[in-house]
């Protein structure tokens, strides 16, 4: 025996059919009548005024609704549509009345399932509470799977890798070059009585070097030796002393170009000492106020960098920038731009640790650790963000490496270096104030991500998306 | 559950074009011995050898230095032992090289750093 059966409906109400799909009651509208399940299954649900769905339960043959409305006289509470055609009782409110006021057991039972409903409501309303509690949940333990993952993959790939780099460059490696002080360095210099050598990129000397120096980058020490040996010749300096200079923060080409300078047989090769920028102070210099370096078209990953710098003006609309959705959209964005920034870089670390040293702010054992790691860190969290694990932690990491490069281009621009970013590709992006507002977009992405990220996401709790059953 | 599979394809589908697209240009076309066109360093002509498994060799008597080489956007990219990066850009159907010492991307070589190449064998250019 079903329950309509026991309530003795079967002289009041009119059958009447449903098509699948047809809403039978719609949330918010004034109870009119209520309804017994004849044939057919049907979906109760709640929708928000932003379209998320709660499902709240399926009816079948027996079961019953719209006397919560009906006797509290408000409007509906939920929606109820057809899944497959159905045959319904509907009884109207005056019926139902009657019936009610004649009918003690049918009274008793919708009280007991008014009592059920509202146990199990506070029961959702728990679960519910629980769930956003865990969903907005960030423990040290997202930070250290994510970057504790980041550096055994950059470790071992490392060692694998036909590029690969030691972890602290020149470490252990005992150069033994002299080093002049910068008096005596000077004094050599007006007396003509040495030849300055300039071991930066070329870019770095055309823009300023000790009047009279030779450039001979270290990073094409090999192909263009011989040029520089040639000019040696042509200019009857062999016999002079070399005096090397141009190192950075990190104190990368001049001590080293020095040290291969010896290994090629030059019998005098001393190094600049003292504060490594000093040079510029003390020494007649050469300045070519020059343009910024050139800027290679990036193509399709240069495009995608404009999306954040659109979604700055999202931001300014207060019912968007809550929005879900657009943090949703945020997360594939921002993901896809860290895992195209990582991909690029990945492969020849070695390349991108002579990014690192041209922002002069890392130290000389931290950079090649740094051009290992972050590329792998921006691969693993970008992943995370676009499969939706740990979301908030991801963002979190994502706002942290966006700072980092938001200093590290201000930085560059302040000093006007004539460096190209080392983001995306490997050479010929411009470090200037688009670059930065490109990065304060994906800040901003990953604060609001932070915040508002709820759809698509895997994270303690289970995986949410917008139709969730409570 | 259909959109969950979907999101995953999706992206698994959106970092294999990625990686592939990381992977970069086929190097058949620029593959074969180039001749510097006038004398390096005083010393002679450079012989540059680029393999198709992507070694390359610059030679100039009696050095011959080895790297690494890559097509990307239509241009060969040198890598120095260092991680320096020199790029050579074709042209005369891929006959002639023009290789940018400076270190520095430009959109064409610049004069004072510029050693010009060509084709001696190989290639399809």
């Amino acid at each position: 025996m079903t329950e309509a059966d026991g309530l003795k409906l079967e002289n009041v109400g009119t059958e009447i059919r449903v098509p699948a799909g047809a809403l039978v009651v719609k949330q918010g509208e004034p109870p009119r009548c209520f309804y017994v399940v004849v044939s057919g299954r049907l979906q109760v649900f709640r929708e928000t005024a932003e379209g998320i769905r709660t499902h709240l339960t399926e009816l079948g043959p027996g079961d019953y609704f719209g006397e919560v409305a009906l006797v509290t006289g408000q409007p509906r509470t939920a929606s109820v549509a057809a899944l497959e055609d159905a045959v319904l009782l509907e009884i109207d409110k005056a019926e139902f009345d009657h019936v009610l006021d004649h009918n003690p057991q049918l009274a008793r039972h919708i009280i007991r399932q008014l009592s059920h409903w509202l146990v199990k409501g506070d029961h959702r309303l728990e679960q519910e509470v629980v769930h956003q509690a865990k969903l907005r949940q960030v423990s040290w333990f997202d930070y250290l799977l994510m970057l504790g993952l980041s550096l055994v993959l950059a470790l071992v790939f490392n060692l694998y890798n036909d590029n690969q780099i030691p972890l602290v460059h020149g470490w252990g490696e005992k150069l033994n070059v002299t080093e002049i002080p910068l008096t005596r360095a000077l004094e050599l210099h007006r007396r003509q009585a040495a030849v300055f050598v300039d071991a930066r990129k070329a870019n770095f000397y055309d823009r300023r070097h000790i009047q009279g120096a030779i450039n001979l980058p270290l990073l094409y020490f090999d192909l263009q030796y011989p040029m520089f040996q040639f000019i040696l010749e042509q200019m009857g300096w062999q016999d002079k002393p070399l005096i090397v200079y141009g190192g950075g923060f990190s104190r990368r080409f001049d001590h080293e170009l020095a040290h291969r300078l010896e290994e090629k047989g030059h019998p005098q090769v001393m190094v600049l000492g003292g504060h490594y920028a000093a040079w510029e102070k003390h020494f007649p210099v050469v300045e070519k106020a020059g343009s910024p370096p050139p800027a290679m078209p990036l193509g399709i990953p240069g495009l995608i960098e404009w999306l954040p710098v659109g979604f700055l003006g999202l931001l300014l609309i207060p019912p968007v920038r809550r929005s879900p959705y657009l943090a949703m959209a945020g997360r594939v964005v921002l993901g896809v731009i860290f895992v195209e920034f990582a991909l690029s870089k990945i492969m020849r670390p070695g390349v991108f640790a002579l990014n690192v040293v041209e922002y002069g702010l890392m130290p000389p054992w931290g950079v090649n650790l740094w051009a290992l790691f972050l590329p792998w860190a921006e691969l693993v969290v970008g992943l995370f963000l676009v499969l939706g694990i740990r979301t908030r932690a991801a963002a979190t990491l994502i706002g942290a490496m966006n700072l980092i490069f938001i200093v590290g281009l201000v930085n560059a621009i302040l000093l006007d270096l004539p460096i190209n970013c080392g983001c995306v590709g490997e050479v010929g992006e411009p470090v200037n104030w688009w670059k930065v507002v490109k990065n304060v977009g994906m800040l901003l992405m990953a604060v609001q991500i932070f915040f508002y990220d709820r759809f698509l996401v895997l994270d303690r709790g289970g995986f949410i998306w917008r139709e969730r059953e409570i | 559950m259909k959109l969950r599979r979907l999101l995953w394809a999706g992206a698994l589908a959106a970092l294999f074009s990625a990686a592939v697209w990381g992977c970069g240009e086929s190097r058949t076309p620029f593959a074969g011995t180039y001749r510097s066109e006038a004398p390096y360093a005083g010393k002679g002509h450079v012989d540059l050898i680029l393999k198709e498994d992507g070694e390359g060799l610059w030679i100039l008597k009696p050095v011959t230095l080895r790297f690494k080489w890559k097509v990307e956007k239509g241009q060969i990219w040198l890598y120095t032992r260092e991680g320096g990066i020199i790029i050579a850009t074709p042209s005369e159907g891929g006959n002639k090289l023009n290789l940018d010492m400076s270190g520095t991307w430009h959109p064409s070589c610049p004069v004072e750093r510029c050693v010009i190449f060509r084709r001696i064998s190989g290639g399809s250019g």
